[in-house]
Formats: structure tokens, sequence, C-alpha cells
């Protein structure tokens, strides 16, 4: 055979081997299991490039791999179930080589089917999305996982031929992928190398990373490196035994199993060495870049409310909702000494802490850079289930309104039953009242004082006392009438010096 | 001469299954006759370089087979029809035949015509499209000597090769032998005495592993007498020459 015949005749076998391949068949199984565990869970997260991408790796990974690492032990083990060993050895291809291209047929099958799936789903992402673009390395590590556990269930298939040699391989390689992260304990594993980790285990795929700080490739680089070692390796040890190809043929297989075993196991040296970093990203020292540690540069998108609402273009989508939860009590406070000019969503820093806890705080002061700026943080920022629009708007409303009316009313120990009246009315006045009951039936509101807001910010006054009575009232105003009232005696409310029965 | 083998022996575990076998063939068609376990299937599958000998000398279309290039071209010119042939139940007819041209590396712009004559010398240009699942076992024999003669070969080695076929296709495979014998050196192995007699020039008997004939059909003819069980003279040979060889 010379080179001009090679290719040739390499392609009519491959067009055969794809004609003739199990994974074809498994296609719909596959590609219905992605729908099923990895297409629905994304849609469901918000339309977040790297919610979307860290999909792939946590969940197309398992949907992929197991079936065609059952389809590639099925097809190398096909030559002694069908009984042409015999036929097939007295050829004059290589052992190897005809081995081989029931594998690359068996790939490709899965990568078709794979590529498409990542096409649908990032295509809809695109048009969801409002800001960023496609995470690649994510979607690159889970494609390389398929040549990888290809190549696994090739060599099962190969030196263990029989009809059971498939199921038990993608049994295998179930147990694989999902035990593999078992073994990861904090941050700092070399387990991380599992194609199924996107970022520190024991955080889970977040809203936040990625956003406010470029994605961090290190672990994905590393994963890589892992999974293409892996390939060629395991690709190279059917080449090695006597009669499978020419020396030559043999030699240099043995040199590649070799590097590509040393690559593979440099790149779990590597992820052993990965730690979390402050933006919820694993650190690889020896693959980190610097420029990643710098914050991304974005136009804010803020609503036209009285005190701008601005939020990372990335969070666009939640606009609407968030205005419309914080407006009406926006309009109340604007205009006040000490209510904030803008609203601005930052990002949050994780910190590793013992065992397997992570903490995560928000990035900046609470208050705000700037006395004119209040800085929010979105609840799916944080380790929450998936919300919708509404709930999450509706939650940031409760945790943040609280926040928001005390800096303005005034907080911390010792506040007045005056101020707490006062900041009950707004709450209400702004449509909140279930941040209100909620503290009062729940007794959340932790006393500090003889009148005093619990830590969090929620107002703490009791039905039936004077401060009840006066937030009822207060609340009742016209918007007007009480914004003119705040304007007169906000400094002295904040002093202490108004009493629950001054207020009108 | 395009095989020469010398001394030949296979041994599994402590059974010899081929004891010293002594053999040369040039082209033409040769018979390979014995009962069963007589180590038929065993020299043919080294012949075919399916299996390595334990000792002795093999040499194929003048090349040894126990390196790895010269064995690689030997298998370039080699066709083998075992004597239980396996087959993908998916592929068609015309597809299984080129899937073992291009391992035979039959050059790619030939694969058409190489693979369309082989369907044609076995009479099963009307199926080339029909799955193998779906043949009757003597059109899977047919598909399985079509896959053997796809690459010309120099050196044929059919195990068993009429075995599932009618009378009528028996006859036309006959044919097919003495044209193959034309060019090649063809080993047929075989329990049928007859398709012998009709298509091979050259025959050899063995019984336990060892040769115990090797003439021509005529001449194993001769050896039979009215005292010997079997219906045409060469039967009656055959069995002489086994009873002999036992007593």
């Amino acid at each position: 055979m010379t080179a001009a015949t090679i290719a040739p005749a390499a392609s009519r076998l491959l067009r055969l081997e794809l004609r003739h391949n199990a994974m074809a068949w498994l296609l719909p199984v596959v590609i219905g299991l992605f729908w099923l565990t990895t297409y629905r869970k994304d849609m469901a997260m918000p339309p977040m490039w790297n919610l979307r991408a860290a999909g792939l790796q946590s969940g197309a990974v398992l949907d992929f791999a197991v079936p065609v690492t059952g389809a590639a032990a099925w097809m190398a083990s096909r030559e002694v179930r069908h009984r042409v060993t015999d036929q097939v050895t007295i050829t004059a291809r290589p052992r190897w080589a005809r081995l081989l291209a029931p594998w690359v047929a068996t790939t490709i099958w899965a990568m078709v089917a794979y590529l498409g799936c990542v096409a649908v789903l990032y295509g809809v992402t695109a048009h969801q999305a409002s800001w960023g673009g496609p995470l690649w390395w994510p979607a690159v590590v889970a494609a390389a996982s398929l040549p990888a556990f290809s190549a696994l269930g090739f060599v099962l298939g190969t030196f263990l031929p029989s009809r059971f040699t498939a199921p038990l391989a993608a049994i295998a390689a179930f147990f694989l992928l999902a035990l593999s992260t078992e073994l990861i304990h904090g941050s700092q594993s070399a387990w991380q190398i599992s194609p199924i980790v996107t970022g520190p285990w024991d955080l889970g795929p977040q809203a936040g990373v990625a956003v406010f700080y470029p994605f961090a490739p290190d672990l994905c680089i590393a994963q890589m490196t892992f999974l293409v070692g892996v390939t060629v390796a395991l690709l190279g040890v059917p080449a090695l035994p006597a009669g499978s190809a020419g020396r030559a043929v043999r030699l240099a297989a043995a040199c590649l199993t070799g590097a590509a075993l040393l690559a593979a196991g440099t790149a779990v040296g590597l992820a052993g060495t990965g730690t979390m970093d402050a933006h919820g990203m694993i650190d690889i020292p020896a693959l980190h870049d610097a420029a990643d540690d710098q914050p991304l540069r974005f136009t804010p998108v803020c609503s036209d409310t009285t005190i701008p609402v601005c939020l990372n273009p990335a969070y666009a989508g939640f606009l609407p909702a968030t205005t419309d939860a914080l407006a009406p009590l926006l309009n109340q406070l604007a205009g006040l000494p000490g209510a904030p000019d803008r609203i601005l969503q930052v990002g949050v820093t994780y910190q590793q802490d013992t065992g397997n806890g992570v903490i995560i705080r928000q990035d900046g002061p609470r208050s705000g850079a700037t006395p004119s700026t209040a800085h929010l943080v979105f609840p799916e920022q944080l380790p929450e289930p998936s919300m919708t629009a509404d709930q999450m708007a509706s939650q940031l409303a409760e945790s943040f309104a609280p926040d928001l009316v005390a800096r303005v009313i005034g907080n911390g120990r010792g506040t007045s039953q005056a101020q707490n009246a006062v900041a009950r009315a707004l709450l209400t006045a702004a449509g909140l009242p279930d941040v209100v009951d909620r503290t009062a039936s729940t007794g959340t509101g932790r006393s500090d004082g003889p009148g005093g807001a619990d830590a969090s910010g929620q107002p703490d006054v009791a039905p039936g006392t004077p401060a009840y009575a006066a937030a009822e009232r207060f609340a009742a105003l016209p918007a007007s009438a009480r914004h003119a009232w705040l304007v007169q005696h906000l400094a002295a409310l904040r002093a202490g010096r108004i009493t629950p029965a001054q207020i009108p | 001469m395009n095989v020469e083998i010398t001394g030949l022996t296979r041994r599994f575990g402590t059974v010899k299954a081929v004891a010293g076998v002594d053999l040369q063939a040039g082209p033409g068609v040769f018979g390979l006759l014995g009962p069963n376990g007589a180590g038929k299937t065993s020299l043919l599958r080294m012949m075919a370089t399916a299996m390595p000998p334990s000792s002795g000398g093999l040499r194929l279309l003048g090349r040894d087979p126990g390196s790895y290039g010269p064995r690689r071209e030997i298998r370039r010119r080699l066709g083998y029809l075992p004597q239980n042939p396996g087959y993908y139940p998916g592929f068609t007819v015309a597809e299984y035949v080129e899937y073992f041209a291009l391992l035979k590396e039959v050059p790619p712009a030939r694969i058409r015509v190489a693979v369309a004559a082989a369907i044609d010398r076995v009479e099963l240009g009307d199926r080339r499209k029909t799955r193998l699942r779906t043949l009757s076992g003597g059109m899977l024999r047919r598909a399985g000597i079509a896959q053997a003669i796809v690459n010309e070969p120099e050196l044929l080695l059919l195990d068993e090769p009429t075995a599932g076929l009618d009378p009528e296709q028996r006859v036309a495979f006959r044919a097919l032998l003495r044209d193959l014998g034309q060019r090649a050196t063809v080993v047929v192995s075989t329990h049928l005495v007859e398709d012998v007699a009709a298509a091979c020039a050259q025959v050899a008997l063995m019984d336990r592993g060892r040769i115990v004939f090797h003439g021509t059909p005529d001449g194993l003819a001769a050896r039979g007498d009215g005292g010997h069980s079997g219906d045409t003279p060469i039967e009656r040979g055959y069995s002489a020459v086994l009873a002999q060889t036992r007593s």
C-alpha cells in the first residue's frame, strides 16, 4: 500500500464501519438522555453561558460517555462474537489498523451527536443570553472525553471479547465517572481531573462564576491533557502485542503510549495542585494566567427607576422583574438623605472552608464603594436552587429591601421603636408586607434592644405595640405625605428623637 | 512451489494435531482428504497464517510467514475460507466482500470491479444487496468463497467449501475450482471425495496428523479394491489407505 492508496482505502473502510456501527443505533437513546438530564436542567437555569457550559461537562459527559464506551466495546468484540477472527486475522491489513476503524466510526457518531447537542444548547442560549459568548473550554473537555471513553471500551472489547463486555464496560464507565468525584475533598484534589468536574466540586455550577471575572481554563487544560493522553495511550495498547503491526509501528506505539501516559500523569498531578480562587474557579499555578484575575469590563444595564438599579449585563433578563419588585420602595426612598443614587450588582468571593464547606461573601463593602452606591448580590449568585426571574426578584426584595430601608432610616444597635415603625411602614407601603409579616410570625427579628431591628435589618415591631400602630398609620398615608414627613424629620428620626406617637 | 512444508507440527497441549507433515504444492487444485480429527483444519490454519506451527518449516509463496513483513506480503496474496466462516449479519453480500477486499489491501481503484467479479463468480450477483442474515446456509458459504477470492489469491485455502451447497452449486463450484487452479494453488480440504476426484490434480490423505497418501486422485482410486467400503473407486481407495494405515 502506498500513501496514495491508503487514504481512499481508509475512507471506504470507514464508510462501511459508519454504516454498521452500534453507536448509530444508540443515538436516539443518547440524545434522549441528553434532553432529559442535561438540556432540560440547563434550560431551567438562567440563560448564562457559564451555567449552560458547565452542564456540558456535568451532564453531557455522562450522557455520551457511558453509551459510547459500551458501543466501542461491542464493536471491538465483534470479530470474536461473529466468529470471523480467522478470516480477518489472515488479511494483510495490520490488526491494529483493522481494529481502529470501528473505533473511529464509533467516535465519529458520538461526536456528531454531541456536537449537534452542543449546537442546539448553545444556539438556544445565544438567543436567550443577554451578554457574553459561548464558553468553549467546557464544551471541548466534554468532547475530548468521548474519544477517551470510546478508547476505553475499544480496549476492553479487544482484550476481553464477549457479549457481556459491552454492558459491563458501559456500567464500569458510569461508575468510574460517578464515583471519581466522591474522593474529592475540599478544593485541592487530583480527582478533579474527572471530566465531569467543572470547578470546585463542593460549589457546583454557580451563576456568579465567570461573570465578573474571566473564565479560568486551568482545570480544563489539565483535563484536556489528561483525556488526550488517556486516549492515545489506550489506542496504542492494541498495537503493542507481537503480530499486531510491524516492528516500526509497534515501537512508535510503545513510545506514544509511554509519552501519553506521562502526559496524563502530569495532568493528574497538575489537577492536584489546583485550588479554588476567590472567583470560584480552580487555579492551577503552573497553568494559571494572571490576566484571568482581572475583573471583566462591562457596562451595567440600568433601570429607569427613581434610584437606578444597575445589573451586570449577563443578568439583564432579570432587570424588569427586579425593577418591578423594588420600584415601589425606591420611589419612597429617592431623594431622602442617605438614600443611594444607584444600586449596583456586584460579584461574590469564594473561600474554601474546612472540610467541604465554601464561604461566600459579597465582593467589596456591603454599602458600596461610595456612599451614593448600594451594592446588591443576586440570590442566583449564591448556592441556591435555580429560580424563575419572578422568584428571584421576590427573594431579592426580601433580602435587599430591609437592608436598603435600614440604610436610610438607620439601623444597628439601639434602633428606636419609631425607626422600626417607619421601616415597617415603608416596606408595607412598597408592597412587601410578606417581608414584615414573615419576620413577625417566625420571630426571626431578634431584638437588639428595647426597640431594635435584627441583625439583617428586618424591622422588629410586635403587633399591639405603639410602634405597630404607628407603622400602620404611617403606611396608610399618601406616598407624597410620607415622603414630605421623612424629608423633614429623617435626621431627628435617625437621631432617636422621634417617638412612635409623633409619627403621623 | 507455492507451498513448501517440512516436518510441520502443531501441538495443542499434549495432543499433536499435525505431526510432522511434509508437503509441496504448486499451481493447481490440491485436495486434502481425511476423517474427522485428522488434522486437516489445523494444517490449513497454519498454511493460512492464522496459527503458528509448533515446529517445522513452512514457506508460502516463496516467503517465510514467521516474520511480520513476509507474512503480510503472503496475506495480500492469500484467500481463506474457514470450516465455519463467520459473517457480520448486518452487512450486505457486496459490503461483506468489499470489507475483505479492503482488509486484503486490494487497490482501491480495483475494489469495485473485484467485488463485482467475486460475487458473480459465486453466482450471487442478484443478491449483492441482500443482508447476510437473510441468506441461506449455502448462499452464506458462497459469500464466504467470494470473500476468499476477491483479491485473486495466488494461494487459496478452502476448508469444506462445498458443505451446504446443493448439487447444482457443487458442480458449478468444481468448475470454479478448476478455473482458479489455472493460476493459483488451491488447497481444498473436504470430506467429499467425489469433489476431489472431479476437481483436484493432486490429493493428500491425512490421518492422525500425518499424510498417509500423496498422489493423484487416480492413484488413490487405484489403492482400493472390492473389499473396502465406498460407492466409487476413489472412496474405496480412501478406505483402503486408511485401513492399511491403521492396521
